[in-house]
């Protein structure tokens, strides 16, 4: 007797509306790609950053307390202002901030090898398997199915960044045992959150539009790839030119005269001509790094690198720079702006970078929009 | 009504899929035929509103199709004639996830999925990646994941194509007792005449975006009441001969002898000739259309 004679059963339950299948294909997308040993290896590593920033901001709340226990930790944090040291919770909004920028850029490079390894397949295996009937012929809609897509990068992006950044804000809550720290840093955790959505829509939309574009998931990977590293690339190339430019243009007002003799033998002259050239190398340098700083603010180069636009826009969720700024007032007058170009980097618009997102964010709309049509284009 | 279309055309560029069609049919076992291209699929996509149409409209189990798309899908479970089976996922996954797109929660949806398999005669091999399985197996996956959430009308575009005959046999076996048995009405679109003649009651004959001819099968293959085969215990030729003299019109197929008798005489003439011959008629019935002579006449006249 075939097993079929088993017999049907009726069933009678109730179906859910349309609202949340979005979270169906999301939820299955999660499960299929956290089978991939490859993935939860990486999430596991990239979990490490976020050890070391919970360390960080218990360690800061401890030396708000002047808690015993860091003393033997003070010997290695001599590369700190003194006047830090002695008021941290006068700093503790702007050290609170540079923790999260520093741990965020990491996540950030991250979260890039996360949705390589993610991203490509999720629509071109629809594509190549011709799964979509299995969407499209049941109650959800086109935008159901994006969503739902898109879903899964965000879980997982958001299992990297955001969960992070919110137990290791709620454990340096614990660690300082201060209330004012609330009312001092949930800017920076709701920037963090903020952050956190704009790199997984953004990220998640773009590799969504590119997994539409081939049946062949390796095209896509090699799609995002260049995206991601090639423009960081160019925009590394074409930054440095430009600097290396500026420079060499320096170097050239620079060079000694010739009748320079560096001998013990040297005369008065030469030696004031010496001390003279050497004043004018340093101010040379002060200027040049001067102008570098004002140069940052105009410099559109590294809008070639999609990176480089997250951490720009990232940047000015956080307030990275006023935080750098801050702490640049400590520095003597002469080196502010070394110690400004030096750890603030790039300093053009944030809106250039938001621009650059955005347009991004809307051409991958209108890629998936044409692409998957429903199943007029199916054969 | 299990469905009906006014007017509808749709187009594909220059292409006419199909062309003012309108069409009612009743609830039941249906056979969608037609020749590669007559528009069987895209009727199916417009049924379940995939693909907008041109012009006209139409309804299924009571709903606008142009309109209550979403509505049409919950209570519609379509097997599309591709694979569309993605790796990585086990049969019951599979199964479960369907039912789950469809609206069930994810605990009715892995426990009505475990049902289905064991009536579609896949419960030993739940547990297989589906890439594992054959194409017999396959299609009786997607079976079970378009009747996942027991729906009112089942859809299956070309269940049976690409098979091996004891796997047909097995679809056509299910489907048949799905539409007969278990009250659910089905659409079975094929190009295969064998297929839709063991499972379906009723069909619609589609050429070149149009309807060329629809009834219940019964209908469609009348008695022909001039029309009779008979077999002979001896020699047919000479009885051939004298019923042509008669103005009768014959063909020996095989042992059987076809004859048609003209208008002006009746079947009596049969046995008074073979009286004449001395001969024995061992057969004798009135011959009926086969679907396929229905199907080819249809396709002839456009």
């Amino acid at each position: 007797m075939p097993i079929f004679d088993q017999g049907y059963q009726h069933w009678s339950g109730q179906l859910s509306g349309h609202a949340w299948s979005w979270l169906t294909i999301a939820r299955h997308g999660v499960r299929i790609g956290s089978k991939g040993r490859a993935l939860r290896l990486l999430l596991l590593i990239s979990w490490i950053p976020a050890l070391l920033l919970v360390f960080l901001l218990c360690l800061w709340g401890l030396l708000e307390r002047k808690s015993g226990v860091v003393a033997p930790l003070l010997q290695f944090l001599t590369f700190l202002h003194p006047e830090i040291i002695a008021d941290p919770r006068h700093y503790r909004l702007e050290v609170w901030t540079i923790c999260y920028d520093y741990f965020l850029l990491t996540e950030l490079r991250f979260s890039m090898i996360v949705v390589l390894l993610v991203g490509p397949n999720l629509i071109s295996q629809d594509l190549r398997y011709n799964a979509l009937p299995l969407y499209f012929s049941r109650p959800l809609r086109r935008i159901d199915y994006f969503i739902g897509k898109l879903g899964v990068i965000v879980i997982f992006l958001g299992r990297i960044i955001i969960l992070p950044c919110l137990i290791a804000y709620f454990l340096g809550l614990l660690f300082s045992l201060d209330i004012s720290i609330l009312r001092d840093t949930y800017r920076l955790l709701l920037a963090s959150i903020v952050y956190g959505l704009v790199i997984s829509l953004s990220a998640g939309l773009l590799v969504l539009a590119l997994s539409s574009l081939s049946r062949n998931s390796r095209y896509v990977a090699l799609f995002w790839l260049g995206i991601w590293f090639v423009s960081s690339v160019v925009g590394g190339v074409l930054e440095t030119a430009d600097r290396e430019q500026r420079q060499h243009a320096m170097y050239q007002t620079l060079s000694p005269p010739k009748s320079f003799n560096y001998g013990p033998q040297s005369s008065p002259d030469q030696f004031n001509q010496q001390m003279a050239w050497h004043r004018a190398r340093q101010k040379a340098f002060e200027n040049f790094h001067a102008e570098e700083f004002r140069a940052a603010k105009g410099n559109w180069r590294p809008l070639a690198s999609y990176t480089a636009n997250l951490s720009r826009v990232g940047q000015q969720l956080l307030g990275t720079n006023a935080a750098w700024e801050k702490l640049g007032q400590l520095q003597p007058p002469g080196q502010r702006e070394q110690f400004l170009l030096l750890f603030m980097g790039p300093q053009f618009p944030w809106i250039w970078s938001a621009a650059v997102l955005f347009g991004l964010f809307g051409l991958s709309a209108c890629i998936l929009s044409f692409q998957v049509k429903s199943l007029d284009r199916l054969k | 009504m299990l469905f009906q279309f006014e007017g509808v055309t749709k187009k594909y560029g220059a292409v006419t899929a199909l062309d003012n069609l309108s069409v009612a049919v009743p609830t039941g076992a249906i056979g969608l035929l037609g020749p590669n291209g007559s528009g069987k699929t895209t009727m199916i996509r417009a049924l379940l509103g995939l693909i907008p149409i041109d012009k006209g409209s139409g309804e299924i189990l009571g709903m606008d199709f142009n309109r209550q798309q979403l509505d049409i899908r919950r209570v519609v479970g379509f097997a599309p004639e591709n694979e569309c089976l993605f790796p990585r996922v086990e049969g019951v996954e599979f199964v479960a996830y369907a039912g789950e797109l469809v609206g069930m929660n994810a605990k009715d949806a892995l426990q009505r999925s475990h049902e289905v398999l064991d009536y579609v005669g896949l419960g030993e091999a739940r547990y297989r990646k589906v890439e594992s399985y054959s194409t017999g197996m396959k299609q009786r996956l997607k079976l079970a994941s378009a009747i996942i959430h027991d729906p009112k009308l089942l859809i299956l575009d070309e269940p049976t194509n690409g098979m091996d005959p004891a796997g047909r046999d097995e679809i056509l076996e299910l489907t048949r007792d799905l539409a007969h048995n278990k009250g659910m009405s089905l659409l079975f679109s094929s190009h295969l005449l064998p297929d839709i003649e063991t499972v379906c009651d009723y069909v619609v004959l589609l050429g070149g975006g149009k309807l060329l001819t629809e009834g219940s099968i019964q209908q469609l293959k009348q008695v022909h009441n001039r029309s009779f085969e008979l077999r002979l215990k001896g020699d047919s030729t000479a009885f051939a001969q004298q019923l042509s003299n008669l103005g009768c019109t014959t063909e020996l197929r095989d042992d059987l002898l076809l004859v048609q008798i003209p208008d002006s005489h009746s079947s009596q003439m049969l046995w008074e000739v073979a009286a004449q011959q001395q001969q024995q008629i061992r057969y004798l019935r009135p011959q009926r259309s086969t679907l396929e002579e229905v199907f080819l006449k249809a396709v002839e006249k456009t």
